[in-house]
């Protein structure tokens, strides 16, 4: 733990007192079942709008209507955030994971037997989705157990599973698509789903101090600094979502900062190969960008995880995070002067850079903030509350579009947003780091002994440092 | 069927005309004088013996049309739009020998002058032979001597497209150095989708086939099934409770009420125009539930093969463990192996806890 000495942000209290996080080993065992899990949660619904056309046709509905599919889907997994951060809490990752991939799996079985949009919404969209949020929460959740060292790493290396899964799944599902129709592509599809349970048992359970039954004295006092927090396993059904967390400077400007970023992030995606054809590009050049971008993609999220990892950069990595917004919001400020398909071709790779670069750190520094033992509520209460704009962000650039008639519109809102986002994730921490700085040099002294006596204490700040400088404050 | 009514209509058609024809005997001055004056200069050096290519204009409706391959158009497709025959419509375009075909498509019965132009090869030959071809075949009575005029040559000839078998691939010739061709046809549609349609037994499957919307709407559409070499005609009145056709524009949709497998197969679906009908066909597979259950349960036995291995895995690796630690153990039901590299140091504060 010697290079924590070097952060300006300690780690949390769980980090500190738990059992050593492994950093390798089985862990990395636990990479690859990460990978395939969120992999199949960030791919899936996006995969799924190849078989829209046949559905559509099939079930005489209207594309708005089958588009919905997805969103419902997509709503579900972040919404479920809470519920599952609970269930993680509670059970650990490996049940949660499994039983993820269980209804993965039934769903998209049952939807397979559908002829009607609505059951489709049901099956589909809704408890796809359930799975799907089980999936993506104690995946995360896992990894911030298994890891510190190399937390970068491993979450980079994890977060990778979207760019791969996609550039599977897209050709599997075409491919599927020609020889058994939808139908039987849905069922096929459930069945590869329910690799999420092998993803599952592969996450064995790592210490859990979170059991009533067993607990040792030092685990109590443990049980009552997390009274507060929803991982609490007396109080998890009173504090489904833990207010408690907004109280905390630090994951306030994460918020703010990820709102802004998930507001403006899609939107391009959605609207890049309509762009690039209204440009005169033709239609299968226009669709490889996306595939381009989703290519570079794959290989900048491990990329960015190992420099995260170096020594230099993960004291820092908040700036990082900061500074890969702001490259990507920049990029899309410029795509309205990409006008040649060689400039878009560009304007794709350097996308699919930031991208990645993005989310390889999304929820590395939601780990750094929080610590491990936090990180499940708090990964539940950003997800849902990352839900709003994900939704908003790009019927609102499309109504842009009509109202317009111009793309470059669309580009200015979402490179706009994102690059405030980014400054301001920029701005505030430098302000929230230095007063904690400032706050740390003067109880250094203390910081030692105070340790777990702080765990004693309630403590919604982000930091045993930072939290003992609170309260004198 | 309804392509032979539609021959014996035109029969009928003729007859009626051959009466009213005024308007195409005003034509016929201009005509053969477009025909007529590069003829003029027919030398007797040419082999055949014929050399006036004849237009039967009496016989043939009265609408005209004259298409030349034309280099500053950009789109090699034409399309001849005409409500009703229109009489003295003669548009001429020029190509200049870059562009070697152009695709025509037409509605109605026609009398259509094609003209090629060339401007020949290295050594301008002062006159070459030109002749046309029909879909490989010789026009009979085609061979005219072509003069270098201007640095070009001119090739015209007037052909009465009255039906079907009228339309097809009209190349002219010259001499043995260049050719240039019109597909002429009906408005064809473009988007075919080459991946067979799937559906399962039992189910209702929907065909569609679409005309591009720029170009003119079809007068019906027409459904057909091939029976090896016959073509049978699909329509909700040979089978209502099977088959619903529904026509919509440039649209159509033949909707197929509890499949079987012996519904499979290509299905042809016709534009119909007043000239010909333009088809093209859409593949439907019917497969059984069976089909795609197998990959799906060899899917499922390898997940459940994985799952239990990697649990027996570990589990055995424990109660290696539990053996070699030789201390209390916590409930063996739920006993699951610490972090590997931590040893037993730590083992003994969290060895109790659930999974």
């Amino acid at each position: 733990m010697s290079y924590t000495l070097d952060r300006k942000m300690p780690p949390a209290p769980a980090d500190v007192s738990g059992p050593k996080p492994l950093d390798g080993g089985w862990g990395w065992m636990v990479v690859f079942g990460a990978h395939i899990s969120i992999g199949f949660a960030y791919s899936t619904p996006k995969a799924l709008s190849i078989f829209f056309k046949e559905i559509q046709e099939d079930l005489g509905a209207s594309y708005s209507e089958i588009a919905w599919i997805s969103s419902i889907m997509l709503a579900v997994m972040y919404a479920g955030g809470p519920v599952s951060s609970m269930l993680v809490s509670r059970f650990g990752s490996r049940p949660v994971v499994m039983m993820g991939g269980l209804m993965c799996g039934v769903s998209m079985v049952t939807a397979s037997f559908g002829s009607s949009i609505v059951y489709l919404y049901l099956c589909i969209g809704i408890i796809g989705g359930w799975g799907l949020c089980f999936n993506l929460n104690a995946s995360l959740t896992i990894i911030s157990k298994y890891f510190l060292a190399k937390r970068p790493l491993a979450n980079g290396l994890a977060m990778a599973g979207s760019p791969v899964f996609l550039c599977f799944l897209a050709p599997v599902n075409q491919f599927l698509l020609g020889h058994y129709g939808w139908r039987g592509s849905l069922l096929i599809l459930g069945g590869m789903m329910l690799n999420c349970c092998v993803a599952g048992a592969l996450m064995r359970p790592v210490a859990q101090p979170c059991d009533l039954r067993a607990c040792a004295p030092p685990q109590e006092v443990k049980q009552t600094n997390n009274t507060k927090s929803s991982g609490s396993c007396m109080k998890n059904v009173k504090t489904f979502v833990d207010l408690s967390f907004f109280k905390d400077q630090g994951f306030i400007i994460y918020l703010v900062g990820n709102v802004m970023f998930i507001f403006g992030a899609y939107a391009p995606i959605v609207f890049l190969s309509a762009y690039a054809i209204s440009l005169g590009v033709e239609e299968y050049s226009a669709a490889y960008l996306l595939s381009i971008m989703g290519f570079v993609d794959m290989f900048v999220r491990p990329g960015t995880g190992l420099i995260a990892n170096s020594k230099w950069i993960r004291p820092r990595i908040q700036y990082l995070f900061s500074f890969a917004m702001v490259f990507n919001g920049t990029f899309h400020l410029l795509c309205p002067l990409m006008t040649t398909y060689t400039l878009l071709v560009a304007y794709a790779v350097f996308f699919g850079v930031g991208f990645g670069m993005v989310f390889a750190l999304i929820f590395e520094c939601l780990m750094d903030l929080m610590g491990s033992q936090r990180f499940p509520s708090a990964v539940g209460l950003v997800t849902i509350i990352e839900c709003f704009p994900m939704l908003l962000g790009p019927p609102a650039a499309g109504f842009l579009v009509d109202v317009f008639g111009d793309y470059k519109y669309l580009f200015f809102m979402c490179g706009g947003v994102i690059t405030t986002g980014g400054l301001f994730l920029f701005v505030m921490n430098v302000y929230n780091y230095n007063r904690l700085d400032r706050a740390s040099r003067g109880d250094d002294a203390e910081q030692n002994q105070n340790t777990t006596e702080n765990q004693e204490q309630v403590t919604p700040a982000g930091c045993t440092v930072g939290s003992a400088a609170q309260d004198d404050q | 069927m309804q392509q032979p009514h539609r021959r014996r209509d035109r029969l009928t058609q003729r007859t009626e005309e051959r009466t009213t024809m005024t308007a195409a005997w005003r034509q016929l001055p201009v005509l053969i004088l477009l025909i007529l004056a590069p003829c003029r200069t027919v030398s007797s050096k040419s082999v055949d013996p014929t050399t006036q290519p004849l237009v039967s204009i009496a016989s043939q409706p009265t609408d005209t049309r004259s298409v030349v391959l034309q280099e500053s158009v950009d789109q090699t497709t034409q399309t001849l739009v005409s409500i009703a025959p229109q009489p003295t419509d003669t548009r001429s375009f020029v190509l200049k020998g870059d562009t070697t075909f152009k695709n025509v498509e037409l509605l109605n019965p026609v009398n259509l002058s094609l003209e090629c132009v060339w401007t020949g090869s290295q050594n301008k030959q002062p006159s070459i032979t030109g002749y046309w071809r029909k879909d490989g075949a010789e026009v009979q009575d085609s061979r005219v001597t072509v003069n270098l005029k201007e640095q070009q040559y001119n090739l015209t000839k007037v052909f009465s497209i009255a039906s079907e078998e009228n339309l097809g691939n009209y190349t002219c010739v010259f001499g043995n150095e260049f050719e240039m061709y019109f597909i002429l046809g009906a408005p064809q549609m473009g988007e075919i989708r080459d991946k067979p349609i799937v559906s399962y037994v039992g189910d209702i499957v929907v065909l569609i086939c679409k005309m591009d919307e720029k170009k003119p709407k079809p007068n019906t559409w027409t459904w057909y099934k091939f029976n090896g070499t016959d073509r049978e005609e699909i329509s909700a009145a040979t089978d209502p409770h099977r088959y619903l056709t529904i026509n919509d524009g440039w649209k159509t949709k033949l909707k197929v009420k509890n499949v079987s497998e012996a519904d499979s197969g290509l299905y042809h679906c016709g534009a119909v125009y007043n000239i010909s009908t333009s088809m093209t066909h859409v593949e439907l597979k019917v497969i059984t539930i069976m089909e795609p259950l197998k990959p799906f349960i060899s899917i499922l036995i390898e997940v459940i093969i994985l799952v239990a291995a990697i649990l027996i895995y570990e589990r055995s690796r424990s109660k290696k463990k539990e053996a070699e630690a030789n201390g209390p153990n916590a409930e063996p039901k739920n006993a699951q192996p610490q972090t590997e590299d931590n040893g037993g140091e730590k083992s003994s504060s969290v060895r109790q806890r659930k999974a």
